[in-house]
């Protein structure tokens, strides 16, 4: 792995297993080990990527064509099937914000707990506390028990924790398409911000303006493949003729 | 595994704010809170003490004492066991999200359960003093035997939590399983009425007793009891002193328990963000 690379991919193969009858019960575990109903799926088949520290790559591909999986993979959410995964550096997934927040639990309380999740120390938590709970806008909200937040707000929480905890790889899934226009515009100041600081953050996107606005790479993902990887207005403009034709 | 251990304790904070979460969560919505974590041994040892002491009286003076010195580290058995069927199917959504130490969630849960216990045995405290019965002072060996408890039950979690993930029977299983388990144990009984039963020939009762100190929670409970409280004077039984082969199956057994737990969970927890 050469010194600028932040992640790289090499040949990463990924297999889902799609049971066709409930597997999760002994009764169904005993009927799958008599007749194997398993259908294999491989989301993906064999990428091969590597991204330099401070790139922002926007991934790009129809509904299953692995975009998910990728950023799954490169989170440690998963172990690939098979080949390498590398990455450097501290990663925070903006995969659906909010994941881990308890109803009962105060934002504060929230806040303290989503923080040592993502993988932060306590005391660490608790310094940017005020940070967090004012770039969230939920100052008045801070020991309102989660349930009495809106979905809006539960969102804004989830996005500042996350990108406070000092990543240097961001990765974001769809979250800039949801939020209203000013909740939109915030994140997207703060992605500048990540980008000047010289960070790296790989995005999924179906939204072309966010993509052309952010991105300073593009992967074309097809059906568990790189399709096509390179210029944003060159994959973009490929990507989009294909889904138009 | 020293290279999960060393991540898990990259992330200690997650495992004390998840204990901390647990108790809190537990009796948020009540008004009378934390009281109520308090609340539930007293009403234990209130039952046990009507039933053992004015209902089925044994002649062992304090006989409700013995039962409460057993039956609360039994519930830290049982009710570690119970939980940790959900410590990671109720976090699925998370897993599937973010990445930590998956073994965080099974071990909360137990030091949660301990926590519960450290709290109950306070309260015994308090009784034994009401009932005038002096603490013995073996309680300082106590946090060794707590120590190895926490072993077993944790090292059980592991794989309980694990399978539950892939079969949901397990939660069902484990639940007959425990009150199953609970007459093996010496809780409603002393395990020394095992050597004075008259319907046991008395040629096989010495190897009933060796088999029946196979299991480890019998050697705990057994433990506790002379730890805790003074040697009991009963019609025809006698306290029969801890072998210290005993101590040693339960400690062996409760440590590879522990260590064969982790291993088996560590194999699995990256597959339960899978779990077709």
């Amino acid at each position: 792995m050469d010194a600028e690379a932040a992640v790289r991919l090499v040949d990463v193969r990924k297999r889902f297993r799609l049971a066709h009858h409930p597997v999760n019960t002994l009764k169904g575990a005993l009927a799958g080990f008599l007749r194997r109903r398993y259908e294999d799926l491989w989301a993906l088949k064999g990428v091969t990527l590597s991204v330099c520290r401070g790139e922002t790559v926007a991934v790009v591909g129809r509904n299953g064509s692995g975009k998910s999986t990728l950023l799954g993979l490169l989170g440690r959410v998963y172990l690939p099937t098979s080949g390498v995964v590398e990455v450097r550096g501290r990663v925070a997934a903006l995969l659906e914000l909010g994941a881990g927040f308890h109803p009962d639990l105060t934002g504060e309380q929230n806040v303290l707990l989503n923080g040592v999740i993502l993988g932060m120390r306590e005391r660490d938590v608790r310094q940017s506390l005020d940070s967090i709970i004012e770039f969230a806008e939920l100052e008045r909200f801070r020991d309102a028990p989660l349930r009495s937040y809106s979905a809006g707000m539960v969102m804004r929480l989830g996005f500042s924790v996350a990108v406070h905890t000092r990543p240097d790889i961001l990765l974001v899934d769809e979250v800039l398409a949801v939020g209203d226009e000013a909740f939109q515009q915030k994140c997207l100041r703060k992605i500048r911000e990540f980008q000047n600081e010289g960070k790296t953050i790989i995005f999924v996107s179906h939204d072309p303006d966010s993509v052309r606005g952010v991105a300073t790479r593009c992967v074309w993902l097809d059906d568990g493949l790189v399709k096509e990887d390179g210029g944003v207005d060159d994959v973009l403009g490929h990507y989009l003729q294909a889904m138009r034709g | 595994m020293i290279e999960d251990l060393k991540e898990l304790w990259r992330y200690r904070d997650l495992v004390r704010s998840l204990v901390l979460r647990d108790l809190a969560v537990r009796y948020k919505n009540s008004v009378l809170g934390f009281f109520w974590s308090l609340a539930n041994p007293l009403v234990q040892v209130a039952t046990i003490t009507i039933v053992f002491k004015y209902v089925l009286n044994i002649g062992i003076p304090n006989y409700s004492a013995y039962v409460l010195c057993a039956f609360l580290p039994w519930m830290f058995f049982q009710m570690t066991l119970s939980d940790a069927g959900e410590s990671v199917l109720r976090h699925l959504d998370l897993l599937k999200k973010v990445y930590f130490p998956r073994e965080a969630l099974p071990i909360s849960v137990a030091l949660a359960n301990l926590v519960h216990l450290l709290l109950a045995l306070a309260v015994f405290f308090v009784y034994l003093l009401a009932l005038g019965v002096a603490v013995e002072p073996g309680w300082m060996v106590l946090p060794l035997a707590l120590g190895l408890q926490l072993a077993l039950n944790l090292g059980l979690a592991f794989f309980v939590s694990a399978l539950s993930v892939f079969y949901e029977d397990i939660r069902y299983i484990v639940g007959v399983g425990t009150s199953l388990f609970f007459y093996f144990c010496p809780v409603i009984y002393l395990s020394e009425q095992i050597l004075v039963s008259g319907k046991i020939p008395a040629g096989l009762r010495e190897r009933i007793w060796e088999v029946y100190h196979w299991n480890p929670m019998a050697t705990f409970l057994e433990w506790y009891r002379q730890l805790l409280l003074p040697r009991f004077v009963g019609k025809g039984i006698d306290d029969v002193p801890l072998a210290a082969h005993h101590l040693l199956i339960a400690a062996a057994v409760s440590l590879g328990t522990l260590v064969a737990g982790y291993a088996f969970f560590n194999n699995r927890k990256w597959l339960f963000a899978e779990r077709p």
